[in-house]
């Protein structure tokens, strides 16, 4: 075995594993399974560039060239009539539209105002159908600015549609493996402006301003924070653990924690409790090793801080959260972005004692 | 001393190509068509799969390319085409898995196991790492090449590169080889 740790022994093992013969790129054979693809860009040849076609007609008999006057004569006429008749309304017309794909970073602006920013890695298909307003959203993250007052605008999504009138939302469409391995594929709805609705096969929530949801292809569309079997005050702190790692902030994410709890138990002047830690018994004994030269709940705040590696702003999606039948203790399903392709599946828990609700564990 | 560039810039090929003009929609095929199957590859695990997606990403690039703005940014965004490409057939099949070792090519035991072992150390990295690694070594790609197609700068595409081989090292460590 080489020595992993050789760099040329390395570039040559990868080079082994995944390298490929660097085949010829062949254009005419693509262009041959692809000719609508082809003719789509072919026909966009301006049509300034396009050699003018003119067609002459010879007009040497006199008898002809008497019918094409009175042809021109009478086109004439009816060109005049029409022009001075007042103009009925058209009837309405199949234009032909054909779908496109639009991939981000770039802002489109639809036809009837309503605008959609598509983030870097995101992507949308417009309606190939005249007169429908909205598109389908196939990945990433978009925002969707929808012009008042001209019906209906839906946007599809795989896991669920979003309908709107006159109003500003972002979506958020998350499709990956976290880092366990397991399959996460999300849609997340935030309206900044208005209402949407927001459904699938499993049910349908309507959404005001500043209210977010999680809509997957299993379950009914769910925000926790209109979740009313939650208790108020268990929503808030959902909420501003939600805040804190979203804003980087992890004196705000700290300030969810019962360090005046985790201080006693660390110092033993509580009882062990596995329903109010969170951890096992060999937790809570290793946590009084840890604490044993911390002398306040001020000091062990200042440990807890600086060890909370938050140093960015983190996406956080709730997609569940279990309340216990006595109603004193909740767990979410989580899943924590970092980045594009870093997700992280938590399973936080909040429990309530010393008359309030206090986050344990993440 | 002044050199010119023998090859014409991205934007100027777009733009031709935005007018109509497909042999310049074909030069940027020749360009980008490997960087392009390496990228489906990092996704895929399958080099045939891989060469499917590539050819699916030029088509809607193709028929889409009128909605490029940034000109020079081609390789980026149909790098951006080519993942949603693999995504949507990543729906509707299995998620990848390491690639087994190439039919046809004859490798001793030894040789065999350790393309594996290293197969299996890169799928391990997490998905921008992963792209990055196969793009450096499924056709030796330069870094500038590398960075068009993943929208970064050259020196990122270094330092990352040089972070995701020591990872790499380390999976393999795990796995039983020697340091």
């Amino acid at each position: 075995m080489g020595r992993v740790n050789d760099d040329k022994w390395l570039d040559e093992a990868l080079t082994g594993a995944i390298g490929s013969d660097d085949t010829q790129p062949d254009f005419g054979k693509w262009k041959a399974n692809h000719p609508e693809a082809v003719e789509e860009l072919t026909s966009r040849t301006p049509h300034t560039q396009r050699p003018p076609v003119i067609r002459r007609i010879r007009m040497n008999n006199m008898f002809i060239k008497l019918a094409a006057a009175a042809v021109i004569a009478v086109a004439g006429i009816i060109g005049v009539t029409q022009l001075m008749q007042p103009k009925a309304p058209e009837a309405p017309t199949t234009a032909l539209i054909v779908a496109k794909t639009l991939t981000g970073p770039m802002t489109h602006t639809f036809e009837d105002g309503s605008t959609v920013t598509i983030g870097a890695n995101a992507s949308i298909r417009t309606y190939g159908e005249a007169g429908k307003r909205g598109f389908e959203h196939l990945t990433g993250a978009i925002d969707v600015t929808v012009a008042k007052g001209q019906g209906e605008f839906v946007v599809t999504t795989p896991y669920g549609d979003v309908k709107a009138l006159g109003t500003e939302f972002t979506l958020d469409l998350v499709d990956g493996v976290a880092e366990t391995g397991e399959t996460v594929q999300l849609l997340q709805v935030q309206v900044t402006e208005g209402k949407v609705e927001v459904s699938n096969a499993k049910g349908k929530r309507t959404l005001g301003a500043t209210q977010n949801i999680i809509v997957e292809t299993d379950n009914a569309p769910y925000d926790f924070s209109q979740d009313e079997n939650l208790p108020e005050r268990l929503r808030e702190r959902i909420q501003a653990m939600v805040a804190a790692f979203e804003a980087g902030d992890p004196a705000a994410w700290a300030a969810n924690f019962n360090i005046n709890y985790v201080f006693k138990l660390g110092k033993g002047q509580v009882e062990y409790d596995p329903l109010l830690f969170g951890g096992s018994k060999e937790d809570a004994e290793r946590l009084q090793e840890m604490l044993k030269d911390i002398e306040s709940p001020e000091q062990l705040s200042q440990l807890f801080l600086s060890s909370v590696n938050l140093t960015e702003p983190i996406k956080i999606y709730v997609r569940s959260v279990e309340l216990s039948a006595d109603g004193n203790h909740a767990r979410a399903a989580c899943v924590r972005r970092k980045s594009q392709s870093h997700l992280v599946l938590t399973r936080p828990q909040w429990h309530c004692f010393d008359n309030d609700w206090w986050q344990i564990d993440d | 001393m002044r050199i010119e560039s023998q090859e014409q810039s991205d934007a100027v090929l777009v733009e031709a190509a935005q007018g109509g003009h497909l042999d310049s929609f074909g030069a940027l095929y020749q360009r980008y068509h490997n960087p392009i199957v390496a990228l489906a590859y990092a996704q895929l695990g399958d080099r045939h799969a891989a060469e499917d997606a590539a050819q699916e990403a030029f088509a809607v690039a193709c028929r889409d390319l009128t909605s490029l703005r940034s000109r020079t940014k081609f390789g980026a965004w149909l790098g951006g085409i080519c993942r949603n490409v693999t995504r949507q057939m990543l729906r509707t099949r299995n998620r990848p898995v390491p690639p087994a070792d190439e039919p046809g090519q004859e490798r001793g035991p030894e040789r065999e196991e350790q393309s594996d072992a290293v197969r299996r150390a890169v799928w391990k990295l997490p998905e921008s790492e992963r792209e990055l690694i196969v793009m450096r070594y499924f056709n030796g790609f330069s870094q500038a090449k590398i960075s068009q197609v993943l929208d970064m700068t050259p020196s990122a595409v270094n330092g990352r590169l040089v972070r995701a081989k020591r990872k790499v090292a380390e999976f393999l460590k795990r796995d039983g080889f020697g340091s």
